[in-house]
């Protein structure tokens, strides 16, 4: 799955994979991908996130915000949990316990790769992952930025734009 | 039975909603029960008293959270006058 990876696409999901264990994810999600990349890149990928208004402060919000509301869809506070459980209570993954990648990150991955591909280049960097991520209608992460008014469509044609800039 | 109710959660209107909230409901149980076991330990129980509540082991309380807690509390918690595991 690491093959060609940038040094750049590397760290993402090195800082993919903290961002999951702080939100308590027992597995690395495609949502925890898209953090990653706000966290770590400073390529295109963060760019055109960035200029869109998608900040690592509003996306790990907006998990946070998502969370609460699956919570409170089923009549349960997460406010009232954290007052309850006290200072104890946080929802961090402990250092001692392993995180895998899940499902849809694989997934992800894979699309990338394919995406890598198909634009015709041999290395896999941020903004191929971000193309995974968007293509991967049914996760987190595109509900996510849905939720933080960006489309797929929107951030993949900024995406394009500034990739087109940087090679001219 | 009052059908609102019902249809909130996970009906068959969204069937997303449903199992989102399930997801979400598990990084809280397991966040809930670290917070919990640490503040019992805080508080002086010891792994067999916290397990027994827990309906678990006290090796499988253990191996979950005895050297988080540890880490976190390297000499012994406040509280915890010199009760042994």
């Amino acid at each position: 799955m690491f093959n060609r990876l940038t040094d750049r696409s590397r760290r993402c999901v090195q800082a993919a994979f903290e961002e999951a264990r702080m939100l308590g994810h027992d597995a690395l999600g495609d949502e925890d991908l898209l953090l990653g990349i706000l966290r770590a890149d400073e390529g295109v990928a963060a760019e055109a996130l960035s200029s869109l208004g998608v900040t690592l402060e509003a996306a790990r919000e907006e998990t946070e915000e998502m969370l609460s509301d699956a919570l409170s869809s089923i009549g349960i506070s997460l406010e009232e949990i954290r007052r309850e459980a006290g200072e104890a209570f946080e929802m961090r993954i402990p250092d001692d316990r392993r995180i895998p990648y899940s499902p849809g990150a694989k997934k992800v991955l894979v699309e990338a790769r394919k995406q890598m591909r198909r634009l015709g280049d041999n290395y896999l960097g941020t903004e191929h992952v971000l193309l995974g991520i968007l293509r991967n209608e049914d996760g987190t992460a595109v509900r996510m930025l849905a939720n933080m008014g960006v489309s797929p469509e929107a951030l993949e044609d900024r995406l394009f734009e500034l990739r087109g800039r940087a090679a001219s | 039975m009052d059908k609102k109710t019902r249809t909130r959660v996970g009906g068959p209107e969204d069937p997303r909603e449903g199992l989102e909230a399930v997801v979400a409901l598990r990084r809280m149980l397991e966040a809930l029960e670290a917070a919990q076991v640490e503040n019992a330990f805080v508080a002086g129980w010891s792994w067999a008293r916290i397990a027994e509540i827990l309906g678990v082991s006290k090796q499988a309380v253990h191996k979950k959270h005895a050297r988080r807690i540890r880490d976190k509390y390297p000499g012994e918690p406040p509280g915890r006058k010199g009760s042994s595991a």
